[in-house]
């Protein structure tokens, strides 16, 4: 069917070039010769009728038409194509969508990452230079308190010397109370007077 | 002294403190006066009883052999006992507890052959002595204690400590 609607519309075109080939020539011949003027007028008024007998409104109707169908045609193709070159794109823009935020966010997270690690290392650089400062302190506490020890140590050996005599009487006393029987002092009590006869003699003689 | 003069007589060891020798006192005077109105009552005339002497002046009779029926013997003893009372050396002695007398009279015995015929002592307490005793005369004071004691040998008792510890 198309076929047939083409080479009708080829035929009318070839007879339409035909025609004005002729007309062409025989304006020609005309103008080479004077007083043809009012014959070329009557040409062109029959080429205007046989435009209008081949041009004929069905035959403008069917041309639209066909070139209506064949707008749209194109049009579908071209929207085809626009779609597809459409989803491309998009596939594309998608790919590049992804891509950028994929670096976007890893360039984030890289930033993000060395943020972390550089507080981290600002934490653990306090928390060293707070723990050195701890030892520092205790170590100084510890040698003030063994300091203070070894003072207390030495003070309280020295008093515990010094009172050693009260401490160990006191004891004495303490463990043994009144249980020593004087008369097993006698000996000790008389060799001590012994020991300060001379003292006491002197002060009974020389005393008041 | 003016006790000395009266070196004839002897004071037993039972005769230790300034309130023995006070007792001893009175109760010579007692008799003396007793015997002097004994002397001086008339006859028919109810007595009173004869005081009973103590064993300190037994005791001081019998070492003595005094004769206290003697009104001159009594005399003399008075006056020796005044005289001892007054002028006889009296030794402080503070011991840990109580002395028994047995003790206090072997303490005075020596006294009395190494210091003083005569000496006195007046006993006192001190429960912090815990051994030996603590002597004050007149102008001195003799720490004779165990305290004193390991006082002075504090270096002895320190080494001894430090070796024990040691170990």
């Amino acid at each position: 069917m198309t076929i047939w609607w083409l080479a009708s519309i080829l035929g009318a075109t070839g007879a339409a070039a035909l025609a004005f080939i002729w007309v062409a020539v025989r304006l020609g011949g005309s103008s080479r010769r004077p007083g043809a003027k009012s014959q070329t007028d009557d040409y062109a008024k029959a080429a205007d009728s046989e435009v209008e007998h081949i041009f004929s409104s069905e035959f403008r109707e069917e041309l639209r038409n066909r070139g209506r169908l064949h707008f749209e045609k194109i049009i579908g193709e071209n929207a085809m194509f626009l779609q597809q070159d459409l989803r491309l794109t998009t596939s594309q823009l998608n790919e590049y969508m992804k891509t950028e935020i994929t670096r976007k966010l890893k360039e984030e997270f890289d930033k993000y990452e060395q943020s972390i690690m550089d507080a981290k290392q600002l934490a653990i650089d306090s928390i060293q230079k707070t723990n050195q400062a701890i030892d520092e302190q205790r170590a100084m506490m510890s040698q003030e308190m063994q300091k203070e020890i070894d003072a207390e140590k030495t003070h309280l050996t020295a008093r515990f010397e010094q009172n050693m005599a009260e401490i160990i009487n006191h004891y004495v006393i303490a463990a043994i109370g009144n249980q020593v029987d004087l008369s097993d002092q006698l000996e000790y009590i008389l060799d001590e007077l012994e020991a300060n006869k001379q003292d006491i003699l002197e002060d009974i003689e020389h005393g008041a | 002294m003016a006790h000395d003069e009266l070196a004839g007589l002897r004071i037993p060891a039972l005769i230790m403190t300034p309130t023995d020798v006070s007792r001893l006192q009175r109760e010579i005077s007692a008799l003396h006066e007793y015997l002097g109105q004994q002397k001086l009552r008339p006859s028919g005339q109810p007595t009173a009883i004869l005081p009973k002497a103590s064993t300190l002046l037994d005791e001081l009779a019998v070492t003595n052999k005094l004769n206290l029926l003697e009104a001159g013997t009594r005399e003399h003893l008075i006056a020796f006992l005044n005289d001892l009372s007054a002028n006889a050396p009296v030794l402080h002695i503070s011991f840990a507890t109580d002395p028994p007398p047995a003790f206090l009279q072997k303490v005075v015995l020596w006294l009395r052959q190494n210091i003083h015929t005569s000496i006195l002592v007046q006993v006192g307490m001190q429960p912090t002595i815990a051994v030996g005793c603590v002597v004050r005369t007149t102008n001195k004071y003799f720490d004779l204690s165990l305290r004193r004691s390991l006082a002075n040998h504090g270096v002895d008792l320190i080494k001894a400590l430090k070796m024990t510890a040691d170990k």
